[in-house]
């Protein structure tokens, strides 16, 4: 090379420097950490210090067994949901829906501001307006028909409520004059409180001691699965099961294994509707054994004479033997407990079934026993008003009167009758007939998108209130709903809404519904609690009892003598017991098969569809995401050449839709059965357009005695239509193919 | 004549490698540059505040205003109102004073830039630290001495390593103490 440097290579250098030292420049550059911000708080929290989690314990409503619940929130912000291990309903567990109540929190689909109705009636049209607009127009509205003195034309449909809440809503409409305050829950037990009235006089459910029982024979209750507490069932079977060093033994009678049944010793695949019968004959084998050891017992043998388990059997499809083991077992056990509810309540003869059950109870000896039906004492709460349950019949006449000329408003709190009642009740007409129609929700559903004016609500985790769990616990007991995080959206509670239109309506509504708020009403009703009880309690005055309840999430207060059983019940019941055959909508010949739909404790009634965990939680019975099923039989779907996924038309005699097949081995060949949650039309993102909803096709059959809706009472027509989809599973197969899962030598799957 | 001597060493190499030569140095040289003149070591912050106003001259200690050093993994910068409840009387006229007052007025946080930062898989808590005796100022170094906040620590694991195994840190060299 030569040592001369032209003019060329010096350019050379100079491009090489300068491109090394941007490169350099820029690598230097990138290996920064990209500029972050400390954002400060404005003003300084006082409940949380950053990055520490601080838990409140409040009160699940997902559902109406009022499990308590304690929430993990950081930075202000719900983060997980647990039980709370001091709560007696739940003692620390909780259910899949309960853990996904942050789904309902941060839903999306919220309603976030008050919507004013600016399309056609039923056309889900709505604009935003502001509080102060929505609540004087309320209150005009309403306060117009108090001073004409036609009050009594409003009409309040609420959900399940508990509570001082409940008394509220009483209170407001009787202010306003109205008596027409109504709570609608599809799966209300009307057969079993029905029953329970007419056996014991009792006006709330027993306390049924699955916990120390021994055997426990269920008749369509699906305890560990939908059935009124299913966590604190849970919880109680896992004592029953392994608690103790004797191993209690469960025996399911339903004709479409549940999740309870699945888990049981022994399932008995009864006719539907047979369950009474088979709970009598029994009863009847039990009493001509000598094993009944009350003093009426020739009574009882003449009672019972007409349900020997011979008679019983070809009624209700089990043998004689079968029926009179299960008996001796069930005398013999020591406690053992009989509970009824689910399907055999929901047949026309409910009541009857379930009477039939606590027959059995009495004769086998586990009334008043623990480990049996114990007694929930008289709730002690001031001004406990009873919950105004509306049955079937209760809607039907509700609906009607809402179809008359005179009815003049309407207001709907969180509850969705278009959903779940069958469409034979003409729910949306009746709602389209009301000139008024207010909403309070939380979410848009089929039945809001009727109203005129809808307010947002709170979620309870946002929300004051307060729970009583009814079934109780054996004691009494209640939680206080505390908000454990700053309301998301411009939504208020319920309460709030309603003293707020209690101030604005005027006359002597301010005078006697004072409060300022639902937090100021709550803390008044409970410091008359306490000067009640202030006897009890160590705490030193209201301020110290009330944040230790707040604390701890719950108050109970044991009872000190339990609850013992009336001499006279041994009376009441004979002359309650009955039994009436099952009837169901549509002949036999054609409508061949005999529907159940049943109830998730995902979805519940369908109020869980629009949680995108529970969309994409498995049935546990089926392994089934994200759609609806039918089930068959595989004796059922072979006869009719049905494969799981081909399409199937149901037809009843009110009504059709259209399912994919699912072959389950576990369901009597002639019953099919579905679940209830999905096929919403407008229930936001994740549940709308998915799957199909049983109960709009269900027959109007009542339960005579309760007035309650027989969900169970309803016939089908299956055929294919032709199409085929893919069941979205997480099994494989159900079968074991040779691969000796059981561990046995020439398993059989 | 004297030829220079650098081009004289570099007599004997190929004028290709040279030219790879002097991009390298150009390389380093960027870097250098962007480190002296555009480092990120002490940022600009939007209220000219000044560490050894308060910690120096008027002694206020570190955690009357990071209040949550000794009890979560983050020290916590002063909320706003914080600031105001001091400035709501002193030095009012100040001209960045008037620029908090306003931040507080309008109920807006004030953008602090981050001067240390880890990343996120980095587990470090402020609480453990004090717990163990340090001081603020032996990794924030003399903060009361500073107007503005300069880092003295780029916080790389090198260094945090060093520390844990000279003060002999139980479980201090163990991967899951801090990528957790």
């Amino acid at each position: 090379m030569s040592n001369k440097i032209n003019r060329r290579d010096f350019l050379k250098f100079v491009g090489a420097g300068t491109v090394g030292a941007g490169a350099g420049f820029l690598a230097a550059d990138a290996s920064k950490m990209s500029t972050e911000f400390l954002i400060p708080q404005v003003n300084l929290p006082e409940d949380y210090s950053p990055g520490i989690a601080t838990w409140y314990n409040t009160v699940c409503t997902q559902c109406s067994a009022g499990c308590g619940i304690s929430v993990r929130t950081r930075e202000g912000r719900a983060k997980k949901i647990e039980g709370n291990r001091s709560h007696p309903v739940n003692e620390g567990r909780l259910c899949a829906l309960g853990q996904a109540g942050l789904n309902v929190l941060y839903n999306p689909d919220r309603i976030r501001t008050p919507l004013l109705r600016d399309g056609e009636r039923g056309s889900g049209s709505f604009s935003p307006i502001s509080w102060d607009e929505a609540l004087t127009t309320i209150s005009g509205v309403l306060g117009t028909l108090k001073i004409q003195e036609k009050a009594n034309n409003a009409y309040l449909l609420s959900g399940s409520v508990h509570g001082h809440l409940n008394d509220l809503f009483a209170l407001f409409m009787d202010q306003l004059g109205s008596e027409n305050y109504w709570q609608h829950e599809f799966s209300d037990p009307a057969s079993l409180y029905a029953a329970n009235k007419a056996c014991f006089d009792v006006d709330v459910l027993p306390f049924y001691d699955i916990r120390n029982s021994k055997y426990l024979l269920s008749f369509g209750a699906d305890y560990l699965g939908a059935w009124l507490s299913p966590v604190h069932y849970g919880v109680s079977y896992g004592h029953l099961r392994q608690g103790t060093e004797q191993r209690g033994r469960c025996v399911q009678v339903e004709p479409r294994m549940s999740l309870s049944g699945a888990n049981a010793d022994e399932w008995v695949e009864a006719r539907p509707g047979s369950e009474g019968m088979l709970a009598l004959a029994m009863a009847h084998s039990i009493v001509e054994q000598g094993l009944y050891s009350g003093g009426d017992a020739g009574d009882w043998k003449q009672a019972l004479g007409a349900y020997s388990p011979a008679s019983v059997a070809e009624r209700s499809g089990i043998s004689a033997d079968r029926i009179v083991r299960i008996a001796t077992e069930f005398a013999s056990a020591s406690p053992s407990l009989a509970i009824g509810g689910g399907a055999a309540g929901a047949s026309t003869n409910g009541t009857a079934n379930l009477v039939a059950v606590n027959v059995l109870n009495h004769i086998g000896g586990n009334i008043g026993e623990p480990g049996g039906i114990l007694f929930n004492p008289a709730s002690t709460f001031s001004g406990d008003t009873p919950r105004p349950r509306a049955s079937y019949q209760d809607m039907l006449n509700l609906f009607e009167s809402l179809s008359r000329d005179d009815a003049e408003v309407l207001i709907l709190h969180d509850t969705n009758p278009v959903f779940t009642l069958p469409s034979s009740a003409n729910v949306t007409a009746a709602v389209m007939a009301v000139p008024y129609v207010i909403g309070m929700s939380s979410f848009m559903d089929e039945t809001m998108a009727l109203a005129d004016i809808i307010l947002p609500l709170d979620t309870y985790l946002e929300a004051w209130g307060d729970s009583t769990p009814d079934p109780g616990v054996g004691f009494a007991v209640a939680s206080i709903g505390q908000p454990v995080v700053k309301r998301l959206y411009d939504t208020r509670s319920a309460g709030d809404i309603i003293l707020a239109l209690a101030h604005q309506i005027g006359g002597e509504l301010p005078a006697n519904m004072p409060w300022t708020s639902m937090e100021n009403y709550l803390m008044e009703k409970w410091r008359a609690i306490y000067q009640s009880k202030s006897n009890d309690s160590s705490a030193q005055g209201f301020r110290e009892f009330w944040s230790s309840i707040l604390e701890s999430g719950v108050w109970g207060e044991r009872p000190l003598q339990p609850v013992r059983p009336h001499q006279a019940m041994s009376q009441a019941m004979l002359s309650a017991m009955r039994m009436a055959q099952p009837s169901f909508a549509g002949n036999e010949g054609e409508y061949r098969f005999v529907m159940q739909p049943y109830l998730s404790l995902a979805f519940q009634d369908g109020r869980g569809a629009n949680l995108p965990w529970m969309q994409e939680l498995p049935d546990p019975l089926t392994s089934v995401v994200y759609n609806s099923w039918v089930e068959l039989n595989p004796k059922t779907a072979a006869e009719l050449g049905i494969r799981e996924g081909d399409v199937l038309l149901v037809e009843s005699t009110a009504g059709r839709l259209e399912a994919p097949a699912f072959i389950y081995q576990a369901i009597r060949p002639d019953v099919v059965a579905m679940p209830i949650g999905q096929g919403h039309g407008n229930y936001g993102r994740y549940a709308s357009g998915r799957g199909s909803n049983p109960i709009e096709i269900l027959a109007p059959e009542i339960d005579i005695d309760s007035g309650g809706l027989a969900w169970s009472a309803t016939r089908v027509i299956i055929s294919k239509t032709g199409r085929r989809v893919h069941v979205i599973k997480t099994d494989g197969t159900t079968r074991e193919l040779g691969r000796n899962i059981l561990g046995q030598e020439h398993g059989h799957a | 004549m004297m030829s220079i001597s650098v081009l004289e060493a570099l007599a004997h190499f190929k004028k290709p490698t040279l030219v790879v030569f002097v991009g390298l140095a150009g390389f380093v040289a960027g870097i250098w540059i962007n480190s002296t003149y555009f480092g990120d070591a002490s940022p600009v912050q939007p209220i000219e505040f000044s560490h050894r106003i308060h910690a120096g001259e008027n002694e206020i200690p570190c955690q009357y205003c990071h209040v949550y050093a000794a009890r979560t993994p983050s020290a916590g910068v002063p909320s706003v109102e914080k600031c105001m409840g001091c400035h709501k009387s002193i030095a009012t006229d100040k001209p960045e004073i008037i620029k908090v007052a306003q931040y507080y007025a309008e109920q807006t946080p004030i953008p602090w830039i981050k001067v240390y930062d880890v990343p996120d898989f980095v587990h470090f808590t402020h609480k453990r630290h004090i717990k163990a005796g340090l001081e603020c100022q032996d990794c924030h170094g003399p903060v009361d001495t500073m107007d503005r906040i300069t880092r003295q620590q780029p916080l790389r694991m090198p260094w945090c390593v060093d520390c844990h195994t000279k003060k002999e840190v139980e479980n201090g060299r163990d991967c899951l103490t801090c990528h957790k």
